[in-house]
């Protein structure tokens, strides 16, 4: 019963790190852009929760309906005004141009809200929920189910619709996709606002189970990285295994080695990966 | 050839360039000093005002400026028959214990102050002491428990919290009377000096009175998900669950507690539930988590300083921040109540004379008799168990302050 409780927690703390990285492993996939702002576009999105249960008495349900169009927007703007000029110089232009943002981003972050921990209290609490011995917090439960929505949701935007399939033509041949008509500046900052959308999102979820704070952002940003190499870039379904496989390994090696470890753990996979399959696990150049 | 290089000066100019050049460093070097002359005496206080450690930084604020004003309002602080006002001089070291020994060094070469207190907490307490002792400046740490902060031979470095042990001996004694079924002990440590360090006593007093450590765990700063380690609690069914950490930590480990309902008859968390933000955070989880600190707000001492009574001390911080002050802040306050003390009896500002006058120092304050140890760490102290029974922090031990009896049940 104890290793089942174990994996529970993994399952659900691993679709958390899928919704984490989802929309980063679409960002560097699709535009080979490493988004370094991913974990303050987590955070903003857990004070836009914040803010708008505790101002206004929103639940933060409503909010990620407000949520998505919102980053999605903030996304398409800034790649549209910002990224697309440096798009096509080499990846460590468009990684300094994001770090430089992210500080930016960061510290006016700690400026408006300080580096105090706030917390998403929700009044009644949501409880906990017992199937044998197995005891799981329901917050930790609907933020995975509405996490494996959200990533569903743009697996089957980038598999169904039109701008999804333009995505992905992109991603396989950009040269190929504009002489078949896609405008490629556009698609980059669709795909940059799928992103943005995706770790709004995720910061809305996030913000019931963890403290909120500007500084959890490089926290966010690291499990992002190690999910993306895991699962494999760009892949959807990458990073659901990436983030599960994650999950339950920290659970179990917390168990194993102790909780002071489990950073450790989650590097160290990244490194062996990186090494010995840098595709990650189920990732392929070109075609999702 | 000579293109690219600029033409040598000639060597009378040279010499003038170099003179104009050590003016310069030299009146730049002697204006804070001029300035530092004047009527204030400076205090450098490096604290993290803003990162993970903000609440504490915010606490300590407030008992600095709360003893300030009273100082200024009384007149200041008499050096040898001459007034002189009080100025702390404040840095934010982000938290970054680094960049705290940094803040060290600048607030005593730069903006040279008189006086330092210690960084936040016992880690970065002992890594500024080094910079206060190379420059031979008093410093008190007001948040720093660990032995192994002041075991380092310093001269310079003085402490109002008495060693770890003397919170957890009396916590245990408590557990043993009340709760002699308790029997098996869990104890998660926040992977940092002071929490544990704390733990290790913890782990100590418990196996001195026949109890098992059923499980030790540290997880490490920034720790955001303990639901493994939690898994790890509940499989060892507790008696005592003994957590450390900031405020922040233990916060959260009470909410994933909750959310794998883990329930023991006893909970001990150091150091958090003395403040009220944590009783506010906890919500209901908080009822009956016991703690213990060095001072709480039912203390009833009878001080000769400028704050008088334990009393006094609650009324004008009430007054002042609109909340009941508790250990962290009256530390704070009592540092620099210690200090002035201590200018006053030496009757100077000279950091070797203020230095002996605090080693040798025995005396009441609204905080609790004082007298340092070798080490420079307070030993009078008797410091309060406390438990939050109907959202509200009770003293149970010692008995000449005791507000309520010791319960069991945390759920």
């Amino acid at each position: 019963m104890f290793l089942l409780q174990i994996l529970a927690n993994g399952i659900v703390l691993g679709c958390l790190y899928a919704c984490i990285a989802a929309g980063f492993s679409l960002v560097w996939g699709v535009l080979n852009v490493i988004n370094l702002m991913h974990g303050s576009f987590i955070v903003l999105g857990s004070y836009l929760a914040w803010a708008a249960y505790n101002g206004l008495g929103i639940s933060p349900w409503i909010t990620l309906l407000v949520a998505a169009p919102l980053f999605y927007g903030a996304g398409w703007l800034m790649q549209r005004g910002v990224l697309n000029r440096v798009i096509a110089a080499p990846v460590l232009v468009t990684l300094t141009l994001t770090f430089g943002l992210d500080l930016m981003l960061n510290n006016a972050m700690l400026l408006a809200f300080k580096a105090d921990y706030r917390k998403l209290i929700l009044d009644p609490p949501l409880g906990t929920l017992a199937l044998g011995s197995v005891v799981v917090p329901v917050d930790r439960l609907v933020a995975m189910l509405f996490a494996l929505v959200l990533t569903a949701a743009l697996y089957l935007i980038l598999r169904k619709s039109r701008v999804g399939r333009a995505i992905i033509a992109v991603r396989l041949d950009r040269d190929a996709a504009t002489l078949m008509g896609v405008h490629v500046k556009s698609i980059y900052a669709a795909a940059f606002g799928f992103g943005a959308a995706m770790a709004g999102c995720a910061g809305v979820l996030l913000a019931l189970i963890f403290p909120i704070s500007p500084l959890s952002s490089t926290a966010y940003l690291g499990k992002a990285f190690v999910v993306c190499v895991l699962g494999g870039l760009g892949s959807v379904p990458g990073a659901v295994l990436g983030g599960l496989v994650l999950g339950i390994l920290e659970s179990f090696g917390a168990m194993a080695f102790g909780p002071e470890h489990a950073v450790t753990l989650s590097f160290g996979l990244l490194i062996l990966f990186l090494i010995f399959r840098p595709q990650g696990l189920i990732g392929r150049r070109g075609f999702d | 050839m000579t293109g690219l290089a600029s033409p040598p000066m000639p060597r009378p100019l040279r010499r003038l360039a170099r003179l104009a050049l050590a003016a310069a460093a030299c009146a730049t070097a002697l204006l804070p000093a001029v300035a530092a002359a004047q009527e204030t005496i400076r205090f450098g206080a490096p604290l993290p005002m803003t990162g993970p450690l903000a609440p504490e930084a915010l606490k300590q604020q407030q008992g600095y400026d709360l003893w300030a004003e009273q100082v200024n309002k009384a007149g200041g602080i008499n050096v040898g028959g001459r007034r002189m006002k009080v100025e702390i001089v404040y840095i934010d070291y982000q938290s970054n214990t680094p960049r705290a020994v940094q803040a060290a060094e600048r607030l005593i070469t730069q903006e040279k102050v008189h006086f330092l207190f210690s960084p936040f907490g016992s880690g970065a307490a002992k890594a500024a002491s080094t910079v206060s002792e190379k420059h031979g400046v008093p410093t008190i740490a007001p948040t720093a428990s660990s032995a192994q902060v002041y075991d380092q031979g310093y001269k310079n470095l003085f402490g109002t919290f008495t060693p770890n042990e003397t919170l957890t001996e009396p916590l245990a004694n408590i557990v043993a009377q009340k709760a002699p079924g308790v029997k098996r002990v869990a104890i998660l440590a926040r992977n940092d000096l002071f929490p544990l360090a704390i733990a290790q006593e913890m782990e100590k007093s418990a196996k001195a009175r026949g109890m098992n450590v059923v499980m030790f765990e540290r997880y490490a700063i920034n720790t955001m998900d303990h639901s493994a380690v939690m898994a790890k609690i509940k499989s060892v069914s507790p008696h005592w669950i003994f957590a450390t950490g900031y405020i922040n930590d233990l916060v959260l480990i009470k909410k994933q507690m909750a959310d794998q309902r883990i329930e023991a008859p006893v909970v001990t968390m150091i150091a958090g539930p003395a403040y009220q933000e944590f009783i506010d955070a906890a919500g209901k989880g908080a009822e009956n988590i016991s703690s213990a600190a060095w001072w709480h707000p039912a203390a009833r001492y009878k001080g000769t300083d400028v704050f008088g009574t334990s009393e006094n001390y609650n009324k004008l911080f009430q007054a002042r921040y609109k909340t009941e002050p508790d250990y962290a802040q009256a530390s704070a306050s009592v540092a620099g109540v210690l200090f002035q003390m201590a200018i006053e009896k030496a009757g100077t500002l000279d950091r070797a004379k203020v230095r002996e006058t605090l080693a040798g120092m025995n005396v009441m304050t609204f905080y609790g008799p004082v007298t340092f140890g070798p080490t420079g760490q307070i030993t009078s102290l008797e410091p309060p168990v406390f438990q939050i029974q109907n959202g509200r922090n009770v003293v149970v031990h010692p008995p000449s302050i005791r507000q309520g009896e010791f319960r069991l049940g945390v759920k």
